[in-house]
């Protein structure tokens, strides 16, 4: 029996993003899902590290490192404390996939100013729109061996 | 008793008995060369009678013997504006084209080398017939739309969107047709109208129209084999009574969004397909949402719930126009519901709810994405409407908080759901999150209307929802 080997990546770091989107983008089961086209920031505040990842069709066109600036240039961002985004990386790890209480949507919900944010009413609903596709996607996260930096 | 005359086939001759045409009229017409399949449509037309087949038939013999073509003068200055040479207008005329028809085409934008090539196909078709040979009638392959096009598909496949290209992508801003003619189809003449009453593009239009029905179409999903709904298990009583009467509400709300939708889109005129495609979708939508929730009530020891009060139903049931209908439904009905499936995804105490109310906020927003694009273009095209706009949401705004606050058996699910019980504790820590979602729920809606162009609306909200822009959000949801 083999085992899988995982990619190891650390958090937050532009190789993770690039990991994620390379299983993303051989993964049938995301694909099922239907098309996605959004433009989503990552924002982690403490660290002041910014992503900006670009979902197109029936894959991640490309995932990169920003400003804070260019990730809020976006259809929406997700900000939350460094140590709430590792505590849901570690239990999509720990999970396979986010448990009840670690989805975006719970995480969302929870904070007063959401954890998806945007500047526009009308690109911010891309969060509601493609939310099983944002979810499939930090969900995949589990196939990596992260490392918290 | 009809003549019975050999020369005219005996269709035409029954078809000009019940419309009361003389058959000689007929055998006249044949003789200028018409075909006999061709003479009978024109008669079938509605408002086609003696009279009228007289004049016209005196008219070609006079052309045909010589006489003078005249071509009216209105029809003159639309062949000049449209560059469509006279000769070739006389050719028409000659044929038995009518002056109203052929000023639609070229308002339809017909090209004069389109009509050209139409025009000879129909003139073989005439000396054809004259000679008395059996032809095919291949008019129909010289129809003068636009030819040769190569759509190609994209990353996505070959979307709605990708086919918008040369005159086909041509959305008028008024649809001048009553019939179930598609865009960039050729009419003919004599077809019944179809009774819509939505024949201008800002009052049902939205750029994304097109790109939301491929989502949909795309994102689609199986209730009965797509949710997890062994992952169910037991709940306490008055959680499974709660849940339960919350999804009674959302197969309310499913089954009233089908039926606004369905009760307008025979409104809309043939020459938006996108709008009428995408909405079509969403009633797909509707019907999936009706069928989960009552799934969810049906499978895990419960049952369905008590009815609603139903005022905002019937609210929105009773809109006059399609702008008024869409900004109350997908805007602010939805806005409010997308909130529900939020904390039903928050509450969630299974895989299979969780995924549910998920699957469904994706539904959902789709419907308020259509709903904040046309309100943006109608508010765009209509300046003197904004005041009118609000109105609609004035009275809708009024109504639905009415209706909350009569809806007791929805506010204690949610109440119950989100506290996680009945004792006392968890009743009042349900009021404190249910009060909190409120804010977040009405912030929404007024940054969707922002969105839309109607930012002045958060100073004009009804007072019971205004009230939550104004409080601090100090409140935290998490337990």
């Amino acid at each position: 029996m083999t085992q899988e080997t995982k990619v190891k990546a650390t958090f937050p770091s532009i190789e993770w993003f690039n990991a994620l989107r390379d299983i993303i983008n051989v993964d049938d089961a995301y694909k099922h899902i239907g098309t996605c086209d959004a433009v989503v920031g990552v924002k982690l505040p403490d660290a002041k590290k910014y992503f900006l990842i670009t979902f197109e069709a029936f894959e991640v066109l490309e995932a990169k490192v920003v400003s804070e600036t260019e990730a809020e240039d976006s259809d929406f961002w997700l900000e939350m404390p460094d140590a709430r985004w590792q505590e849901m990386i570690k239990n999509i790890g720990e999970n396979g996939k986010a448990d009840l209480n670690h989805t975006l949507n719970t995480i969302d919900l929870e904070d007063p100013e959401g954890f998806a944010r945007s500047n526009d009413g009308y690109r911010r609903d891309a969060f509601y729109r493609f939310n099983q596709s944002f979810q499939h996607f930090f969900d995949s996260s589990a196939k990596i061996d992260t490392k918290f930096a | 008793m009809a003549d019975e005359s050999p020369e005219v086939p005996e269709d035409l001759a029954q078809v000009a008995n019940e419309k009361g045409i003389p058959l000689d009229l007929m055998r006249r017409a044949l003789a200028l060369g018409f075909p006999a399949e061709a003479v009978k449509q024109q008669i079938q037309t509605p408002g086609a009678d003696a009279e009228q087949a007289e004049k016209f038939i005196a008219e070609q013999e006079r052309i045909r013997a010589g006489g003078e073509i005249t071509i009216p003068e209105e029809l003159a200055k639309a062949a000049a504006k449209n560059g469509w040479p006279e000769e070739l207008i006389k050719r028409a005329l000659v044929l038995g084209a009518q002056a109203e028809m052929l000023i639609t085409q070229m308002e339809a934008g017909i090209r004069p080398d389109q009509a050209e090539r139409f025009i000879a196909q129909q003139e073989r078709m005439r000396d054809a017939a004259a000679r008395g040979e059996q032809v095919l009638d291949l008019s129909w392959m010289h129809v003068p739309t636009e030819w040769g096009i190569r759509a190609r598909p994209g990353k996505k496949g070959l979307t709605v969107s990708a086919l918008n290209i040369g005159s086909y992508g041509d959305v008028p801003d008024k649809w001048p047709y009553q019939t179930e003619m598609p865009r960039g189809a050729h009419p003919i003449p004599g077809i019944p109208a179809m009774g819509y009453s939505i024949y201008e593009k800002a009052e049902l239009w939205a750029d994304n129209a097109a790109d939301l029905y491929e989502e949909a179409v795309q994102r689609r999903w199986r209730p009965a084999t797509d949710i997890p709904w062994d992952s169910m298990e037991p709940l306490p009583d008055e959680i499974e009574r709660a849940m339960c009467q919350l999804c009674t509400y959302f197969c309310e709300k499913g089954l009233l969004a089908g039926d606004i939708v369905g009760k307008w889109l025979p409104e809309m005129s043939y020459g938006y397909h996108e709008v009428k495609l995408y909405l079509s979708t969403a009633e797909f939508d509707a019907a999936r949402q009706f069928e989960v929730f009552r799934k969810r009530a049906l499978s895990n020891g419960g049952g369905m719930g008590i009815q609603s009060p139903g005022y905002f139903h019937r609210a929105i049931i009773d809109t006059r126009v399609w702008t008024e209908a869409s900004a109350v439904l997908h805007i602010l009905s939805n806005s409010f519901l997308i909130g529900m499936y939020q904390v039903g995804e928050y509450v969630a105490h299974n895989e299979a709810e969780s995924l549910i109310f998920r699957l469904c906020m994706q539904d959902v927003s789709r419907q308020m994405a259509y709903g904040v694009q046309h309100l943006k273009q109608f508010l765009l095209r209509k300046l003197d409407k904004r005041a009118e706009v609000h109105a609609y949401l004035n009275k809708a705004e009024a109504v639905m908080t009415y209706d909350e606050e009569q809806d007791t058996p929805r506010r204690e699910a949610l109440i119950i759901l989100l506290g996680g019980g009945v004792s006392k504790e968890q009743i009042l820590d349900g009021v404190r999150k249910l009060e909190y979602f409120k804010r977040r729920w009405v912030r929404g809606y007024v940054a969707r209307l922002a969105a839309a162009g109607l930012p002045e609306r958060r100073d004009r909200l009804h007072p019971l929802l205004k009230k939550y822009l104004e409080e601090p959000t100090v409140a935290q949801a998490a337990a």
